[in-house]
């Protein structure tokens, strides 16, 4: 029981970061550090809460919430790839207008500026309790856990399918590896990059509508809190590779469950929420060691003399 | 001269045609969401100077874009993309109010000395760590200093909400530091900060030092291709080192001048995100010091105008985070027609 539980708070943990960690990925795959899956997954979680309450139809939110996002990102690419704006710098620029945005929107619209509490939020599906008894630990693990966090999980082996065995995977990488030689066998690379930042924010919007729609039912102005960051660390973390990616994501999440479990041995809360954090810049400093150890050149005659 | 000013207006011309556009495209918004727009935007760039004591608050707010500003400069024209400016302030900062307090005593000049020491090391520190894992490891820099800031914000909540909390007073904020830390107001404009005057006076010390030393040359070199600057035999790792520790070393005097000069205390919330707003002028000034100087005290009038035109009128003052948003993402974008020189 003790297991499951925590195996549960770790898949909690874990999906938004999973989702903004396979966002971050296919884009790092077309050469593109993307610092503004931040920015999706925050209008994605504010969608999801405006339209559910303006709508109580809970499809009509998470499809709009998926929908923003994507719609942000396709700026995102627009400025960035067709007008060749530093990415890193129009990221940024993203995610500042992302939450000046919502904010904008709360305080203009809702007359509210601390974020929106509606008083009533349908529930999205969630795996019903007792379904999956037969199988030990895992099973009530899964159990109650939204249809989100099934689909991170499946998305992990899909994006290595996509990227891996599909000739718009190869193509994707091609343009990722080498731009000119991509252009050169007749891809479109242009079109490639605007369909790997499309598809991070698809996933950046599940990993926003997760955080909103899962159990809160609320939108907060800080909400995402840097998962978005974290899930680029991830992917750095994992040198862009989907199973590593998915490793780290999960790594980042165990240590987020286990400062949730501290928090319980009353250790301070900041040192909690620190965990995650913690874990991905010590996991991407770790990461880098090990890859400068493998790639460090057998030692010749001493440069200096 | 005519070529030197010739090359300094093409320079101006695109930061004041995006800072343009995006004020008429606000003034468009405001048109159609307030009432009463003529007074919003008036407020919003005038009232700074309707009294002494709103161009106090104005100078205050622009030290530290200013000092972050400067610093931004530093790293990125070593070719470090820093946006790690938050959390180098508020070590900073904390590092200040907890040198200040455990120096009860200190008389004047020594305390504040003491405790601005202290934060630029602080400042310094924070700026080193994703500089030495950059050079080292090759640890990629944007994601490592978004992590400290994280890393940094959550840290000082920790030491503020607990050892050095003041339980009497409201919210997260430390206790009052002693007087003998205290930096002196600006003569005559009672409430501003004399750390303001300090920021103002490093942009030209910062430009002489990037761009009429031969120090700054190889810092410069470093940035713009290291692999030349390695063939030419500047130290290039050592070079981003010394870049990320002065820009942290800026950070975290601004740190120190508001706990020291304006705040008196430490304040978990006293920065409105001024880490990336100094991203945002320094970027806008082309990474040039005496451009920081323009584009710091626009922001400070900005940010501080949209707090009086949320009094006076019906619109929010997130209405410049908004309009941020749209000033950075196309703030480096390139119309294919060289509209805009960059």
């Amino acid at each position: 029981m003790q297991a499951s539980q925590f195996l549960a708070s770790v898949l909690d943990q874990t999906t938004p970061i999973l989702l903004a960690a396979l966002a971050a990925m296919i884009t790092t795959r077309a050469n593109i550090l993307n610092v503004a899956v931040e920015g999706m997954m925050l209008v994605a979680a504010f969608v999801a809460i405006a339209v559910g309450e303006a709508t109580n139809d809970v499809a009509l939110a998470f499809s709009c919430a998926v929908l923003a996002a994507i719609l942000m990102s396709l700026l995102f690419g627009f400025v960035a790839i067709v007008f060749q704006a530093d990415f890193i710098v129009a990221g940024l620029g993203l995610n500042i207008l992302a939450a000046g945005g919502t904010l904008f929107v709360l305080e203009e619209f809702y007359q509210d500026p601390g974020g929106l509490r509606p008083d009533h939020f349908p529930d999205i599906w969630h795996v019903p309790s007792g379904s999956l008894d037969w199988a030990p630990v895992i099973g009530p693990a899964i159990e109650r856990q939204s249809f989100i966090v099934l689909l991170a999980l499946a998305l992990a082996p899909l994006s290595a399918l996509l990227l891996y065995r599909t000739p718009l995977g190869y193509s994707l990488r091609a343009v990722g590896e080498d731009e000119q030689a991509a252009r050169a066998v007749g891809i479109h690379v242009v079109r490639m990059k605007l369909f790997a930042v499309a598809a991070s924010g698809l996933l950046a919007g599940l990993a926003g509508a997760q955080l909103a729609m899962d159990r809160l039912h609320f939108f907060l102005p800080d909400m995402t809190a840097g998962r978005g960051f974290i899930g680029l660390a991830a992917t750095l973390f994992g040198g862009g590779l989907p199973w590593a990616t998915t490793g780290a994501a999960f790594l980042f999440g165990f240590f987020g469950a286990l400062g949730d479990r501290l928090q319980l041995l009353q250790a301070p809360s900041q040192l909690v929420l620190m965990a995650p954090y913690l874990a991905a810049t010590l996991g991407l400093v770790v990461a880098r060691w090990r890859a400068a150890a493998r790639n460090r050149p057998a030692p010749i005659a001493s440069a200096e003399t | 001269m005519t070529g030197e000013t010739k090359r300094l207006a093409r320079a101006i011309a695109g930061p004041v045609a995006i800072v343009a556009a995006v004020l008429a495209g606000g003034f468009v918004l405001v048109l159609i969401i307030s009432s009463d727009p003529v007074t919003a935007y008036r407020d919003l760039l005038f009232a700074n100077f309707y009294s002494r004591s709103n161009f106090a608050l104005f100078v205050n707010r622009t030290m530290p874009l200013l000092l972050i500003g400067l610093g931004v400069v530093f790293s990125f024209r070593a070719g470090v993309f820093n946006v790690g400016g938050e959390g180098q302030l508020y070590f900073g900062a904390m590092a200040a109010a907890a040198a200040a307090l455990a120096l009860p005593s200190a008389p004047f000049p020594l305390g504040a000395l003491a405790s601005i020491g202290a934060a630029i090391a602080a400042g310094a520190l924070w700026g080193w760590i994703p500089g030495v894992l950059k050079v080292r490891l090759d640890v990629n820099e944007v994601v490592s200093t978004l992590m400290l800031n994280f890393i940094a914000l959550l840290t000082t909540e920790y030491l503020v909400t607990n050892p050095l909390r003041d339980q009497t007073a409201y919210g997260a904020v430390s206790f009052v530091i002693p007087r003998g830390a205290w930096i002196p107001e600006i003569p005559g404009l009672p409430g501003a900060t004399s750390g303001a005057v300090v920021a103002v006076l490093i942009a030209p010390l910062a430009w002489l030092a990037l761009f009429r030393t031969e120090w700054g040359a190889n810092l410069r070199a470093a940035g713009s291709n290291m692999r030349f600057a390695e063939a030419v035999g500047v130290d290039a790792g050592k070079q981003i080192i010394i870049a990320m520790l002065i820009s942290g070393g800026l950070s975290g005097l601004a740190g120190a001048f508001y706990v020291l000069g304006i705040g008196h205390r430490f304040e978990q919330n006293f920065s409105p995100a001024f880490g990336l707003i100094g991203l945002t002028v320094a970027l806008l000034a082309r990474l040039h010091p005496i451009g920081v100087l323009a584009t710091a005290a626009f922001y400070a009038l900005v940010l501080n105008g949209a707090a009086y035109m949320q009094i006076d009128t019906d619109v929010p003052r997130s209405i410049v985070g908004l309009l941020t948003g749209f000033l950075v993402l196309f703030m480096t974008a390139r119309p294919r027609r060289g509209l805009i020189a960059v």
